[in-house]
Parts: structure tokens; C-alpha cells; sequence
């Protein structure tokens, strides 16, 4: 459902992302896990086709997000970090508002409310103008305007960040239906704990390279953070980020049980 | 763009933008700022709307009274010798537009009272600003001014956020990512802020055209002044489509809503005060008019030429003699029509042509400087819209001009009148001729018919050309902008 071709992107000249190849299918969630600046929001801006891409595809569905935006964002619903809303509006018309924009056509109140309380809003809070709302409450409604598109991918960029813990857990249980109805999710986020309970597959990015692939099966939690924080490290003694052809070099500079990693990724080029 | 058209989705065009004017509509009303500055804006206009018709009205009754007085004493002067007659003159006024109150225009410059007597084409008098206060220098609260200098402000203030606004909250990514387009957000804001801007301004419209139907029509008829008002209305609602299209498309372009707002309000200052001075002193140095004296001294000049009642002047023994000749007389005694009234009537002929040659010569002047700074309005749209606001109320240039030759017209309509009179009854030799009241009747009272609105509309093309390319302008810059939209 979403793959990445050789997916580059520079920014005067420095790598934002290295000719990404990935692939998320239907039902499965790939998480993207990576410090600050590794190209995980890069990712999920070049399958928005928020940013256009240097080099490579970013393609939803089998259409090219660059030659087909629009058809494109048919398919694909998106919540970011922190879900920005018009304050002057309840979470209802908020929800209303996007909700028709995105279908073309307005849903009935019940089944936006429903929409809402299923995000894990209270009713009466849908009802309030959201300038009064915290992160969560702001966040709860982005995901629920997410899942009235009733999209096929769902892109989201660090989507718990300010959840208090019922409702971070709580969008766990949502990731799984959501999975459970054959949606393809790309997830970029911190939180190695999410990852690892709702993840089927998990990527870690270090400076706009995937430098490894692993299923969440075949892993215990500790060893996810062991291979994070061994990659994070790298990454701090790392120094500036990789101008356009350095970026290969500088994998040779990781820890030997990621250089296989990335081996592994240039195999499967 | 095929508003109807279908697009991804299901989505109509018009669907989606039918959503985002809405939307932004009720944020619209829901924000404070809105109905105060709506408040303050509708409050100035409503008194605007108020001082301007009472203003046009104490005005107009004031010329009716005038006007009735001096025909009366015109009729009252007595058995006198027409020539006396003609010296003894009216005054004409020129008639109150009943769309002043909308525009006063130059009327407060120019003057709207002419002295018609004999020999002379004189200046116009009585202009209300020589008897202004020093705080009426800084200019009235009129409709004019509100729709010209603080419509715009309150279309900044709801538009330069429009796009910045939605960047830097990040509902912009929200919108983008769901599909809309933003040339679909650029037209439903734009909407919506012509429906909140159409909100204020409809009431005083309303008003305003109602109160059209309580004037006198002695000076123009009803369809002349409403097909006026709805051109006027036209091209308001040019000049602010075109303000609203600037507002979103500066927004659109701007990194954030600090440098919206700066920009925006620089243009606003430039537009409103700078560049009207500006051309104003650029039309005065590319085609100058001369001064008063230097005006008066070409005429003087040229009138040397003209033997007026100077019996030594050459020109005056020149036509003595082509008279004598046409009657085949060698004295004055012997011709069958009265020489005097010849000699006045040529040394008016003599005097029309150097008037019209002079006067035609100072408006074209005008004229050019007109359209000079009406080029400005490509950029700066003011510069069109203001004379096309005053040339559709009734008071520019060329209004005061048209007055200006009927006044002229019936000044020559007496003239000739008197002249032809001692040409056809005074007897050479007889120094008591007199005519009488009959005679003076013979003068209707000037009645000056305000032009028909299709002339004024015609004579205001080139400005309205310019204000719909500047507007054609502004929504080219926004849609150009709005599609470079990036939500990053």
C-alpha cells in the first residue's frame, strides 16, 4: 500500500533522506524509529507530498504521490505530532469541518460523535470550543478525523506525543483495529514502547538512512532499545549531517551489528 | 477552473469551497475583533451616509433659493438698455448631484457659483474649502472616504492571517493532507470575506439607494441616478474584490503574519496617501497648468486683439468699414440696423473664440494630468477608483466642466439676445434706448441637467479599465501565490 523507491531528499544539498526503499502492505504497521533530524517526518512529508522529492518515489496505492497528489490523498489519512485545530470551533465542528472536506460530504452528528467518543473525547468536551482543549484532547480529535476518511494508509508522526497513558493506550487499541481492517500504517515515533506493542515491523533511520529493518516478533522490548540506543549513539558522534554522496560512507562508521543491517537494506535494493 | 467540476473523491469544487467560506464565515463572526471594527466601520459610514445628505441638501436648497432670487432680480431690473442688461448679468449655480453625499468630490475646490455678465467668461466663486477651518484641511468623514481609505484597512485586518494563519497554527497541513486544493481554500476565504465586507456594507447601500428616492429629480432623473449608483456599486466592488484578492495573496506568500500585516498596511499607506500626492505633483510636472495670473494674463493678451468698446482700435475701424461695405453706407447714420448692437455682437463673437481656445487649452491640461495619474491605478488603485467614485456622483472635472459650458452657453444666450435686440430696434444716434421686462423674459432661468449616466459612464472607462486590470491583477497574484502554497 505505501512504498518508497530510492526515496531521496536534500535540502541545499544536505540529505534529509537517503534513498529509502520501503514498503508498508495492507493490515501491517511499520514503525519508524530515529532521533530528531533522522528522516522520519521527512518520510511522512514526502508520502504527503508536503515536500517534493529529490530523487526516487514515494508511491500510496501503486500512484505516485508527486504525479497524483490529490488522487493520492484519497487514500491516505494522516495525524501529526501535535494536531492543530481552529479554536474557535467545538471538536465537533472541527471534526464536521474536515471530515466533509475529505468525503465531500457531511457525516451525520451521531456518527461524528460516535467518531469522537471512539477517539476516546467525552461527549461534552465535543461540544466546547477547543481553544479550552489540552494536547490530548486536541490529538483524540485528529484521530478521529483520521479514521472518518476510513483511509486505506494512515501516516502518522509521532501521534501519542502528550497522550497521558489511558489514552496512549487506548490509540494502541485503535492501532489494532485499525491494522485488524487491513490498513497499511507508517508510524515515525520515539516511543520504542509503542513500537514494540503495536509495530509489526520496525525501522530505525539514522540520518535519513534506514539502517535497519526488524520485525517486532523476533524481538523483546530491551533488545529494541539496546539496537536504538546503540544507533542513537552513532548518531551523536555522528557530527554534521551527510552532504549528497556521503551518506553511504558514513554507514561504515556504525557499530558491526548495524553495518549488517544496512548491508541487509542494500541487498535488498 | 470548473467551479462544478467533480474531483477526487466525489468532492465537488464548489462543495469544498461552499464548506471553507462557511467555516470561515462563522469564525468570522465568532471573533470580537470582527464586530468592532465591523461596528466602527458601519457606525462611520451610517453618519457618513447622514452628513453627506444633509450637507447636499442644505447645499441644493441653498442654490434653489439663490437661484430664484437672482432670476427674479434679473426679471425685477428694469426698463434699461440691453447692453446694461447684459452687464447687469445673473449669477448661475451649478446644480448639487444627488450623489454628493456619496462623493463631494472637487466641489468643495472648484467652486460652484459663476458670475454671467458681458464680455467676460469668469472664474468660479464660493468654494466651500476657502471657508473651511483649519481642521477641515485634514479632510470630511464621507462615504467616499470610507469605502476608499478604511474599507480597505478592515479587509486587511480579516485577510493578511488568511494563509500565514493557517500556516503557523498547522491546520494548514491538515487541510493539505486531506486533499484540498489551495486555490479551493483561496476562493472560500475570499468568499467569506466578501460576505462579511458585502454584511457591513448592503445595509448602507440599501440606505443609500432608498434615500435617492426622496430627490428632487429638478437635476436628473431617477434612472440616471440609479444607473449611476449601481456603476458606483460596481466599481467599489472592483476595487475591494481586488483589495480582498491582495489580502489573501500577500498572506499567501508571506513567511508569517507579521510580514502579511506589514506589507499589506505598507501598500495601504502607499495606496491611500502617498501615491495619490505623488502623481498629483508627477501630473503637474509632466503637463503643467499655468497660475491663475499667468491664465488671465494669455487671455488679457489675446483679448488685445478684440476691440471691446474701444472706437480707436483698429480691428474696430477695420469691421466699421466691412459694414459699410455689406450696406453699401458711407456713415453710421445711414445704416438700417443699429451699429452698436453690430459691434457688440461681433466683439462677442471675436471674444467666444478666444475663450473657447483658451478654456479648451487649460481642460485639456486637466485632462492630461488626469490621465496621468490614472496610470498610477495599474498599481495603486486608488488613483483609478477616485475619479471614477467622482465622475459617477456628479463631481469631478469633467461634471464642473459641463456646468461650467452651459454656464458659458446661457452667458452667450444673453449676449446675443441683448445684441440682437439693439441690432433690430435701436436707432443709430438714439442714446436712450431702452428695452424692457418683456425682453428679460425672453432669458429662460439656466436649467443644468446633470449628464445622462452613460455619458459619465463612458467618460470613466479608461479608469474602470485600469481598476478591473488592477483587480484581474490581484487575483492572478493570489491564485499564483496560493498555488506555491507549501504547508512546511
Amino acid at each position: 500500500m505505501l512504498q518508497a523507491s530510492e526515496l531521496t531528499k536534500a535540502y541545499n544539498g544536505v540529505v534529509a533522506l537517503n534513498k529509502l526503499n520501503l514498503t508498508v502492505n495492507s493490515g501491517e504497521i511499520f514503525c519508524l524509529l530515529g532521533a530528531n533530524g533522522a528522516g522520519k517526518t521527512t518520510t511522512i512529508n514526502l508520502f504527503l507530498n508536503f515536500v517534493t522529492p529529490t530523487a526516487g518515489r514515494a508511491l500510496v496505492n501503486g500512484i505516485d504521490v508527486s504525479a497524483e497528489p490529490l488522487e493520492v490523498k484519497r487514500h491516505i489519512a494522516y495525524i501529526p505530532e501535535t494536531v492543530m485545530l481552529y479554536p474557535s470551533l467545538s471538536g465537533l465542528e472541527n471534526l464536521n469541518y474536515f471530515t466533509t472536506l475529505a468525503l465531500g460530504h457531511k457525516r451525520p452528528e451521531h456518527e461524528l460523535l460516535k467518531l469522537l467518543a471512539e477517539a476516546g473525547l467525552a461527549k461534552e468536551a465535543a461540544f466546547k470550543r477547543v481553544s479550552g482543549y489540552s494536547k490530548g484532547m486536541r490529538q483524540k480529535v485528529g484521530i478521529a478525523i483520521a479514521m472518518a476518511k476510513n483511509a486505506k494508509a494512515l501516516l502518522l508522526d509521532e501521534p501519542t506525543s502528550g497522550l497521558d497513558p489511558q489514552a496512549a493506550n487506548e490509540f494502541s487499541k485503535l492501532l489494532d483495529r485499525l491494522k485488524a481492517d487491513g490498513v497499511a500504517i507508517l508510524m515515525a515515533t520515539h516511543d520504542l514502547f509503542l513500537a514494540k506493542q503495536v509495530g509489526t515491523r520496525v525501522g530505525i533511520m539514522q540520518r535519513g538512512i534506514l539502517v535497519s529493518t526488524m520485525t517486532t516478533d523476533d524481538l523483546g522490548h530491551a533488545d529494541l532499545e539496546r539496537i536504538y540506543l546503540d544507533i542513537a549513539s552513532c548518531t551523536d558522534a555522528g557530527g554534521a549531517p551527510p552532504r549528497t554522496g556521503e551518506a553511504e560512507q558514513r554507514t561504515e562508521q556504525l557499530p558491526s551489528a548495524m553495518q549488517g543491517a544496512v548491508a541487509g537494506q542494500k541487498e535488498a535494493r | 477552473m470548473n467551479t462544478a467540476a467533480t474531483v477526487a473523491g466525489g468532492k465537488t469544487d464548489a462543495g469544498v469551497i461552499d464548506t471553507i467560506a462557511r467555516k470561515e464565515l462563522v469564525e468570522l463572526l465568532r471573533d470580537s475583533r470582527f464586530w468592532w471594527t465591523g461596528g466602527i466601520i458601519l457606525l462611520l459610514m451610517l453618519i457618513a451616509l447622514f452628513l453627506g445628505w444633509r450637507q447636499m441638501q442644505r447645499v441644493d436648497g441653498e442654490h434653489a433659493a439663490a437661484r430664484a432670487v437672482t432670476y427674479q432680480q434679473w426679471l425685477d431690473q428694469g426698463d434699461k438698455n440691453p447692453h446694461q442688461a447684459a452687464h447687469f448679468g445673473q449669477y448661475a449655480f451649478k446644480p448639487v448631484s444627488p450623489l454628493a453625499f456619496v462623493d463631494p468630490g472637487i466641489d468643495q475646490f472648484v467652486g460652484s457659483t459663476v458670475w454671467v455678465e458681458a464680455h467676460k467668461q469668469n472664474e468660479f466663486n464660493f468654494r466651500p474649502a476657502r471657508d473651511a477651518t483649519s481642521l477641515q484641511r485634514f479632510g470630511e468623514l464621507t462615504m467616499a472616504f470610507v469605502l476608499q481609505i478604511l474599507a480597505p484597512l478592515v479587509i486587511v485586518l480579516l485577510g493578511f492571517s488568511a494563509f500565514t494563519g493557517e500556516r503557523e497554527r498547522g491546520t494548514l497541513r491538515q487541510l493539505l493532507s486531506i486533499g484540498v486544493k489551495p486555490t479551493q481554500l483561496l476562493v472560500g476565504k475570499g468568499l467569506a470575506i466578501i460576505a462579511a465586507v458585502g454584511a457591513l456594507l448592503l445595509p448602507v447601500a440599501l440606505l443609500g439607494f432608498i434615500a435617492l428616492g426622496f430627490v428632487d429629480d429638478q437635476h436628473a432623473d431617477a434612472k440616471n441616478l440609479y444607473l449611476r449608483s449601481t456603476w458606483l456599486i460596481l466599481g467599489y466592488a472592483i476595487y475591494l474584490t481586488g483589495f480582498i484578492a491582495l489580502a489573501l495573496g500577500v498572506s499567501a506568500a508571506s513567511s508569517s503574519s507579521r510580514k502579511a500585516l506589514i506589507g499589506l498596511l505598507a501598500f495601504w499607506v502607499v495606496n491611500g496617501f502617498i501615491a495619490p500626492r505623488a502623481m498629483t505633483d508627477l501630473a503637474r510636472i509632466v503637463s503643467p497648468t499655468p497660475t491663475k495670473v499667468e491664465f488671465q494674463n494669455g487671455l488679457n493678451e489675446a483679448r488685445k486683439a478684440t476691440f471691446g468698446h474701444d472706437e480707436t482700435h483698429p480691428a474696430f475701424a477695420a469691421f466699421r468699414d466691412e459694414v459699410f461695405k455689406k450696406y453699401n453706407v458711407t456713415r453710421i447714420e445711414d445704416l438700417p440696423v443699429s451699429f452698436r448692437g453690430l459691434t457688440l455682437r461681433k466683439d462677442d463673437e471675436n471674444g467666444y473664440r478666444i475663450y473657447d481656445e483658451h478654456y479648451g487649452a487649460l481642460w485639456a491640461i486637466y485632462a492630461r494630468q488626469e490621465r496621468i495619474r490614472a496610470i498610477a491605478g495599474f498599481a495603486f488603485p486608488l488613483a483609478a477608483l477616485r475619479p471614477f467614485s467622482m465622475g459617477l456622483a456628479g463631481t469631478d472635472t469633467f461634471h464642473q466642466n459641463r456646468f461650467a459650458t452651459a454656464a458659458e452657453l446661457y452667458r452667450r444666450q444673453i449676449q446675443t439676445a441683448m445684441s440682437e435686440d439693439l441690432i433690430q430696434h435701436h436707432k443709430n444716434g438714439d442714446n436712450n434706448y431702452v428695452s424692457n421686462r418683456r425682453l428679460w423674459e425672453q432669458i429662460p432661468a439656466l436649467e443644468h441637467k446633470i449628464p445622462e449616466a452613460r455619458t459619465a459612464i463612458a467618460e470613466q472607462g479608461l479608469n474602470l479599465g485600469i481598476l478591473s486590470a488592477w483587480m484581474f491583477g490581484a487575483i492572478a497574484f493570489a491564485v499564483t501565490a496560493t498555488r506555491r502554497l507549501r504547508p512546511l
